[in-house]
């Protein structure tokens, strides 16, 4: 069954949001830049055989996902990436941290986190945290179950608290108070 | 450093979902119960709001403008290059043997008796330089079932678009054109499209592009023949196979193999005239001239259609041939 909109609208509508995916799980916008192209051309050749119902979006990530865990799966490959990341993640970001001062600091350290993080703990970080997918379309994106994808962003947290630790960050009040309601819907 | 209670460790992964905004109902209400009674677990619920708090930064972060306009542009050239080389395939058993039809963004490409083989690598396709092939199922599932129907005899017209980007020179593709054009049911001969496409003398390499012809039975070489009316050949020796589509479509021919040749005493004749007018074999020596200048048909209905009118002297009107 051939997916109902015209591919162009697929880009349109999502190139933006798997690039900036793959710019956050990679350590260099050629890489971003890269896999973001493959993952849209991956998607293009199989886009004919994709349901009317699915949904494209967690598809797409779901290839992104695929394509930057070959791309490390390399261990020497992905050293290399680490070293780059202190020198590259502040030259490539012009808008950034720098912009917000007083996040900038917690910011940047926590962006080094990130980069640090184990691969399947950062993509289940990156795809939870930054881009809201549920648990259920991280899991098929890591081969894994939705438990397991919990899981990987509880122990990415983790990380997080423990080398933000002696930091002193902006208090919670002010930021999206929906995102800290206690109950949130699943 | 000391060991956490076994309450805390216990309930520490939805104390971390629950101060993240990631916690399932009952899950924050253990959560909440807890930190009543459990300071340093309240004061790790508050860290984490505060991590969360840096967290959602990140969310609202702006990507890096200029890369990601430039990873764009190169998908989109990436993607047009793509789309240029990708060839969709499928092979399908018919009446006449496997057959092979491909398709690309520009239409249908290829159309393959598959001869010694089963599957792609017996095609010419899989030998054509430059082309990403991809194996399709419901697009061209259509076409074959298009085709069936065209082989049955109950669909006269295959409306497919073509890309005859698979043919070898501008001039093979001049001549697919022509004999694209010829109707269903009508005959020609290699001579006729020479003429028509401008290369009265060219009958031969004529005959050489429709050996080459990437697009069998869509584009109709069947029904292009030599001047005396032998079917000479076919897909290389497969005149049986020439004979039977041209059966299809109500022409007749007789005798084996190499000798076969269209039956003209059963088909009308066209010679063309300013009259337009169409005959029946029996007219003078109409059926003596050569095929090309004169276009054969196989019913009546087919000269109506493309404008004809009955020879006032013959009258095909009032006799007709025997179906």
């Amino acid at each position: 069954m051939m997916g109902e909109q015209p591919f162009e609208t697929i880009v349109g509508a999502h190139h933006a949001e798997i690039y900036r995916y793959l710019r956050r799980v990679t350590s260099r916008t050629a890489e971003a830049e890269d896999l973001s192209q493959e993952t849209f051309l991956r998607a293009y050749r199989a886009y004919r055989t994709l349901g009317p119902d699915a949904n494209v979006r967690a598809w797409l990530f779901a290839i992104a996902t695929n394509l930057s865990r070959n791309h490390f799966r390399s261990e020497k490959r992905r050293r290399v990436a680490h070293e780059a990341v202190s020198v590259e993640s502040r030259e490539a970001d012009p808008e950034g941290p720098e912009h917000e001062a007083r996040f900038g600091e917690a910011r940047t350290l926590l962006e080094a986190t990130v980069q640090g993080l184990p691969l399947k703990q950062r993509l289940a970080f990156v795809m939870r945290k930054v881009h809201d997918l549920d648990y259920e379309a991280i899991g098929r994106s890591l081969d894994c179950s939705a438990e397991s994808a919990r899981a990987h962003v509880f122990q990415a947290l983790r990380k997080i608290r423990v080398n933000l630790n002696g930091h002193e960050l902006p208090p919670a009040g002010g930021v999206e108070t929906s995102r800290l309601s206690m109950e949130r819907p699943r | 450093m000391m060991r956490k209670p076994h309450g805390c460790l216990e309930i520490e992964p939805d104390l971390v979902a629950s101060a993240t905004g990631d916690a399932e109902p009952g899950a924050a209400r253990r959560v909440e119960h807890h930190i009543d009674s459990c300071d340093a677990c309240r004061r790790e619920f508050h860290r984490y709001r505060e991590i969360e708090g840096v967290v959602v930064a990140l969310r609202r972060a702006p990507a890096a403008v200029a890369s990601e306009v430039r990873a764009r542009e190169g998908l989109e050239s990436r993607l047009a290059d793509l789309r240029s080389r990708l060839v969709s395939y499928r092979v399908f058993p018919s009446p006449l043997g496997r057959i092979l039809i491909a398709r690309s963004e520009h239409g249908v490409s290829l159309v393959e008796y598959l001869h010694g083989g089963t599957d792609l690598k017996a095609s010419r396709l899989s030998r054509v330089a430059g082309v990403e092939l991809q194996e399709d199922g419901a697009e061209i599932e259509t076409l074959y079932r298009e085709l069936l129907e065209y082989l049955r005899g109950d669909r006269t017209r295959l409306e497919w678009p073509l890309d005859l980007r698979l043919a070898r020179s501008d001039f093979h593709r001049a001549v697919l054109r022509a004999t694209a054009a010829i109707p269903y049911g009508a005959v020609t001969s290699y001579a006729g499209i020479a003429a028509e496409i401008g290369k009265p003398a060219a009958a031969r390499a004529v005959a050489q592009a429709l050996r080459w012809n990437p697009l069998p039975i869509v584009v109709p070489c069947h029904r292009i023949i030599g001047t005396s009316g032998a079917l000479t050949g076919y897909s290389g020796d497969k005149v049986g196979l020439k004979q039977q589509l041209l059966a299809v479509e109500g022409i007749q021919a007789k005798g084996k193999r190499t000798d076969s040749r269209v039956a003209r005493d059963t088909l009308y004749h066209y010679d063309r005239n300013d009259q337009h007018e169409y005959c029946l074999p029996t007219c003078g020596d109409i059926a003596r001239r050569p095929i090309g200048p004169v276009t054969l048909l196989a019913s009546r209905e087919l000269a109506g259609a493309l404008g004809l009118v009955p020879c006032s002297a013959c009258r095909p009107d009032l006799h007709p041939l025997a179906a």
